[in-house]
């Protein structure tokens, strides 16, 4: 091991190799070069994080600045909105349909309400003069029944004494006190009386029956009452139908008033306007922070690197109150806000990533 | 086609980092065959070389530190190198020699300031030991950490042992309090999958033994070392150690050999020891690129993985901040991601309050400055590096030496 004595020679480190003078002057060009790009882009570097830095604290204290937004006629937002009033425009020509199909069947149905209303005293009238009839003839009926029970018990008084008459005519016959014409005859005469009896039985009984109906309530009055509740009945649920027919109809039109509107108001909407009209219209989206300077008319500025050297390019046009939501331009935030209509004299500047409104974001 | 490259590779530089650390976390925990196979019985002797610059009393402390090492002290000699410092290093050199008689200590100066790596050369000269551990002369030296550092050789095939570089003056500041986290990841989470297959890519030149032989062979690479025909004399700890494994050698940290460094406190030198070992990363990525055909089945594929996707993932964080700050500058601090980053602070925090209690941390939010030095870093300090590859200073001490001289010349 060595000593622990100080080495008073000092080391001297080995001497570099000597190079060629050719791959010296080589390297001595690269390492000029490597610098000369290793300043640019340093300094580039610095530039580009110290406009960084700026940039960000410039919109973070910034309050006028605005996002354009090109909206294409294939926007998704747009072809949605118009799909919807597609569909709300289809909704309001059905409900129009319908209410027109409604009204002429309320208008048939209170036609076919009144005519029954008109039957209804009618019946009344012919149930009540029916009834007056029979109360007429009842009584009339019921005395010729009696009269006529009378006679048929005397024509039967009599037929038995016919048959004792044809008991005499067949012993005159047997004994041949008569021919047999004229027994055949007397007879016939018999049988004739008997048979008349029979009918007259017969108008007896169905006369009964007249009378019972006359002055009794028979299934007949029944059926006329059954036919009359029917008729009532009928009215009742036209009465229903026709209420029910008529709210319906009350709540279309409402349906359809509300609809309007709605389509009134989505005709107001930027979508609409963009997917409607045949001129390009250019829009920005406004951060409710930087609402104080979205006013229909504010001069609109557009600036180079977003934030200098700008010149005016338009003015506010339109201000639409729909909340809208957005990346923020720089710090992809989400934001809040609103959009306006703006009427550009140069275009392009719909292209920039922000214009400013009301004035200029710095003094120049 | 190249964004998609990009893409590729940036998922690829972030996923390997984050397995890396899990990996390291499974390797500490399960796997034995990490741990090296030690003989404390073998006792080589061993030089050990401390270039210094503009050091003054901290060299003292160091070679005082090395002298109450528990190695037998007849085994041990300190080869202090002086690299013409414009203070008073070398008076203190003198007076540990003069101090410390236990262990022989030779004091040299160069002719010239040369740097560090060719300082380490001078020193070699005097040198006739087996094993030979090269030094920062601004370290504190744990009495076990040569024993732990020689015993590691016993494995066949290693050929450089580093150490594990602790922090002594972790409550400083916040700027020392995330160095100590970054410091206590690194050691011991990130590069336990190379130390698994004995390729650690780079050792801290605080804590770096070598055998000799690999030294001597080496020794001419490092001299002649130059960015076309300037003087590289900067992260030659990156350069050994990629040497050594080139040369076939196995590679290792033993986080048993410790010492203790006091790291800058100030965002400016911090900034300028980042810079210059971002540049000796940049630079040996180079050196990478250039040399990996000729040796790319030689090494571990691990090794391989390393030595490409770490300098890689300085040019990616470059590419991921810029990337980041132009597509959603504030994303950084939403929640998600503050809750993720305080939440490995606190992890790494009680894992060092558990396990390094020396290290102790007091800024609970210290890892969230972290962050923000990261993103700072990323974005600065690669392409500042890129663009001073001709850089030749010693890097922290420069300016004071500057100054100093300034000083000098003016009175």
């Amino acid at each position: 091991m060595a000593s622990s004595a100080v080495d008073p020679t000092p080391t001297t480190p080995a001497a570099p190799r000597s190079r060629p003078p050719l791959q010296s002057l080589a390297h001595k060009s690269v390492i000029t070069i490597y610098r000369i790009v290793a300043i640019i882009v340093l300094y580039a570097v610095l530039l580009g994080v110290l406009s960084y830095a700026f940039v960000m604290g410039f919109y973070a204290v910034n309050s006028n600045w605005a996002a354009p937004v090109i909206l294409s006629d294939s926007d998704e937002k747009s072809l949605d909105f118009m799909q919807k009033l597609v569909i709300s425009r289809q909704t309001l020509e059905d409900l129009k349909v319908d209410i027109i199909r409604q009204q002429s069947t309320l208008a048939e149905m209170t036609k076919q309400r009144a005519s029954l209303m008109a039957l209804d005293p009618e019946l009344q009238v012919a149930i009540a003069r029916e009834r007056s009839h029979d109360q007429m003839t009842g009584p009339q009926l019921a005395g010729l029944e009696t009269q006529k029970k009378d006679d048929n018990a005397k024509t039967q008084a009599l037929l038995t004494q016919l048959h004792q008459l044809e008991a005499e005519i067949r012993s005159d016959l047997a004994s041949g006190l008569i021919t047999k014409g004229d027994a055949a005859t007397q007879l016939a005469a018999l049988n004739q009386a008997e048979d008349a009896y029979t009918d007259s039985r017969i108008a007896g009984v169905l006369l009964s029956d007249d009378v019972l109906n006359k002055t009794t309530i028979g299934t007949k009055s029944l059926d006329v009452l059954e036919k009359q509740a029917e008729l009532r009945s009928d009215i009742a649920q036209l009465d229903v139908t026709l209420s029910v027919a008529d709210n319906q109809l009350r709540e279309d039109n409402r349906q359809v008033e509300r609809l309007r509107d709605a389509i009134e108001i989505a005709k107001q909407s930027p979508y609409f306007l963009n997917a409607s009209g045949n001129k390009r219209l250019y829009f920005a989206f406004v951060p409710y922070d930087n609402q104080a300077n979205a006013k229909v008319g504010a001069p609109i500025y557009d600036c180079y690197i977003n934030m200098v050297l700008c010149r005016k390019v338009g003015t506010v046009k339109q201000i639409f109150h729909g909340e809208e939501v957005i990346s923020h331009p720089i710090f992809k935030t989400q934001v809040r806000g609103l959009t306006i209509l703006m009427d550009l004299s140069r275009p392009e500047s719909a292209k920039s990533q922000t214009v400013f409104l009301g004035h200029k974001p710095l003094l120049f | 086609m190249a964004p998609i490259l990009l893409w590729l590779i940036m998922f690829l530089c972030l996923l390997i980092s984050v397995l890396k650390y899990l990996m390291g976390l499974i390797l500490r925990v399960s796997f034995p065959r990490v741990k090296i196979q030690k003989d404390y019985t073998w006792h080589p002797t061993v030089s050990v070389l401390m270039p210094c610059f503009n050091e003054g009393k901290t060299v003292y402390q160091t070679i005082e530190s090395i002298s109450k090492s528990n190695y037998p002290p007849e085994l041990i000699e300190v080869i202090a190198q002086d690299d013409c410092s414009v203070d008073d290093s070398y008076e203190w050199i003198l007076k540990a020699q003069h101090d410390f008689s236990n262990i022989p200590i030779r004091a040299g100066r160069n002719d010239f300031n040369c740097g560090k790596a060719r300082t380490v050369c001078n020193a070699l000269e005097h040198s006739k030991a087996e094993i030979i551990i090269s030094i920062d002369s601004d370290c504190i030296f744990h009495p076990d950490a040569i024993r732990e550092l020689t015993a590691c050789f016993a494995e066949p095939g290693i050929g450089s042992v580093g150490g594990r570089v602790g922090v002594s003056n972790p409550n400083d500041g916040v700027i020392t309090a995330i160095q100590t986290i970054v410091y206590y990841a690194a050691f011991e989470l990130y590069k336990m999958p190379e130390n698994w297959t004995r390729s650690v890519c780079c050792i801290s030149g605080c804590l770096f033994a070598i055998r000799r032989s690999l030294l001597l062979e080496i020794e001419p690479a490092i001299r002649a070392r130059n960015w076309f025909g300037i003087p590289v004399n900067q992260g030659e700890d990156r350069f050994l150690t990629h040497q050594t494994l080139l040369r076939g050698y196995g590679t290792y940290i033993n986080n048993d050999a410790v010492c203790w460094t006091a790291v800058p406190t100030t965002l400016s030198v911090l900034f300028k020891q980042q810079l210059r070992w971002r540049r000796s990363i940049v630079r040996d990525f180079f050196y990478t690129l250039r040399t990996l055909p000729r040796h790319v089945f030689k090494l571990h594929p691990n090794t391989v993985l390393t030595l490409v996707l770490t300098p890689l993932g300085a040019v990616v964080a470059f590419l991921v901040v810029v990337t980041m700050l132009t597509s959603d500058p504030v994303a950084w601090t939403g929640p998600a991601p503050l809750i993720a980053y305080l939440g490995i602070a606190a992890a790494l925090t009680w894992a060092i309050k558990k396990y390094s209690a020396r290290e102790t941390i007091h800024h609970p939010l210290a890892f969230g400055a972290y962050i923000a030095w990261s993103m700072a870093s990323a974005l600065f300090i690669t392409p500042l590096a890129l663009c001073t590859m001709d850089s030749a200073d010693w890097g922290t001490r420069t300016k004071q030496q500057q100054e100093e001289q300034i000083g000098l010349v003016s009175s």
